[in-house]
């Protein structure tokens, strides 16, 4: 019988011999004992949001925590009230984890946009390296002027 | 492809499924805070004290639980009309490939230059290499250059079938008499696989689909290769 769970490295690559990818993560190597114990498994909250992988989830949660703590304190002792501290911190939570997230996710954004325009700007001048169109060609000073 | 147990998505290999990550993200986060605020009250709606029978309406509520849901789904709404239309742009295609489904494989056609084409059958289990992923090799992938635009023409010789690729984020149906099109960029070298996601008979289960990115030098040494070998 076939152990399929025993060997796996990511050994299906040698069958290919011009592939230089290797899948470092929670691809194939989950499938091997040892490596699936020593990564995380990652933290659902609500049974749904994994805030380990998803990215500003981790930070939005714990400013929320911090934000529904903050105002539920304050609300409690500027009035005593219990129940409503309690929604205030609750209605504190809410605001604070979307405002957080909403602010990191823009940022995030940004930093996408600027990695794709970087990754093309490398891309294009690998190609029009040495040739006229090369934005990094420096004008010839003893080239004649050119027409007024 | 997918880890036992995997119950989110894979890693995204194409930009269209780096978008569809970031909005599940995005939608997600909202499903999650809208959870809480319903576990919220319903504990405080079993635990109050307070009591009125004759409650008849109230106008401040009735405003914000009607504005509120809808702010809600226009937030969803916007990202989400933007990645359908993103996922609609065909920008200049390097190479068209026509994906042939049949009972029960897949056919693969590069016609663009050379005449190539070949079958892509399921590696049976006692054939399997250590190593391999049951029910997921192919004998002939279908390579194609890593960071190339790539227009598939998936069609089907018999019944329904579906070309899925999830960590590019593609699925298309293969209709019989009829070509479709979807076109993706392939971020990163590596080996993606999917499975036939149209019920088509017995085996149904057993014709996967394996794609490989590879540097364009090498994409031209595989297609040299088949050729020679056809």
């Amino acid at each position: 019988m076939r152990k399929s769970s025993a060997v796996t490295k990511i050994a299906v690559q040698a069958d290919s011999p011009k592939l230089n990818y290797k899948e470092k993560d929670r691809g194939c190597t989950a499938m091997a004992g040892e490596e699936a114990a020593g990564q995380n498994k990652g933290f659902k909250l609500l049974g749904i949001l994994d805030v380990q992988r998803t990215p500003c989830a981790r930070e939005a949660i714990l400013h929320g925590a911090g934000g529904s703590v903050a105002a539920g304190m304050l609300y409690f002792l500027a009035t005593s009230r219990v129940r409503r501290s309690f929604d205030v911190g609750f209605a504190g939570f809410m605001l604070t984890t979307l405002g957080s997230w909403f602010y990191c996710r823009i940022n995030n954004a940004k930093l996408r946009v600027q990695q794709r325009v970087i990754q093309e700007g490398m891309r294009n001048k690998v190609i029009y390296e040495g040739t006229v169109l090369d934005p990094t060609n420096k004008p010839n000073a003893d080239a004649p002027p050119g027409p007024p | 492809m997918a880890h036992p147990s995997q119950l989110g998505f894979q890693d995204a290999a194409s930009p269209v499924m780096e978008e569809l990550l970031h909005f599940h993200d995005h939608t997600l986060m909202i499903v999650f805070l809208i959870s809480t605020l319903v576990l919220y009250i319903i504990v405080a709606m079993v635990t109050t004290k307070l009591t009125n029978k004759f409650i008849l309406d109230s106008q401040e509520i009735e405003i914000i639980w009607t504005l509120l849901p809808a702010m809600i789904l226009i937030l969803i709404a916007l990202p989400s009309l933007r990645i359908l239309y993103l996922m609609d742009e065909i920008n200049d295609p390097h190479l068209t490939i026509k994906a042939m489904g049949h009972q029960w494989y897949w056919s693969y056609e590069y016609t663009d230059y050379e005449d190539l084409g070949f079958d892509s059958y399921m590696v049976p289990t006692q054939d399997l290499n250590p190593g391999q992923f049951r029910l997921l090799e192919t004998d002939h992938r279908m390579v194609i250059p890593v960071d190339s635009p790539i227009r598939v023409l998936v069609s089907a010789d018999d019944v329904l079938h579906s070309w899925a690729v999830p960590s590019l984020g593609i699925k298309m149906d293969a209709v019989p008499g009829r070509l479709n099109q979807t076109a993706f960029i392939t971020s990163r070298p590596g080996v993606f696989y999917g499975q036939c996601s149209e019920i088509c008979g017995a085996n149904h289960s057993f014709m996967p689909i394996v794609v490989e990115a590879v540097p364009l030098e090498h994409f031209e040494n595989w297609s040299s290769l088949m050729l020679e070998d056809a």
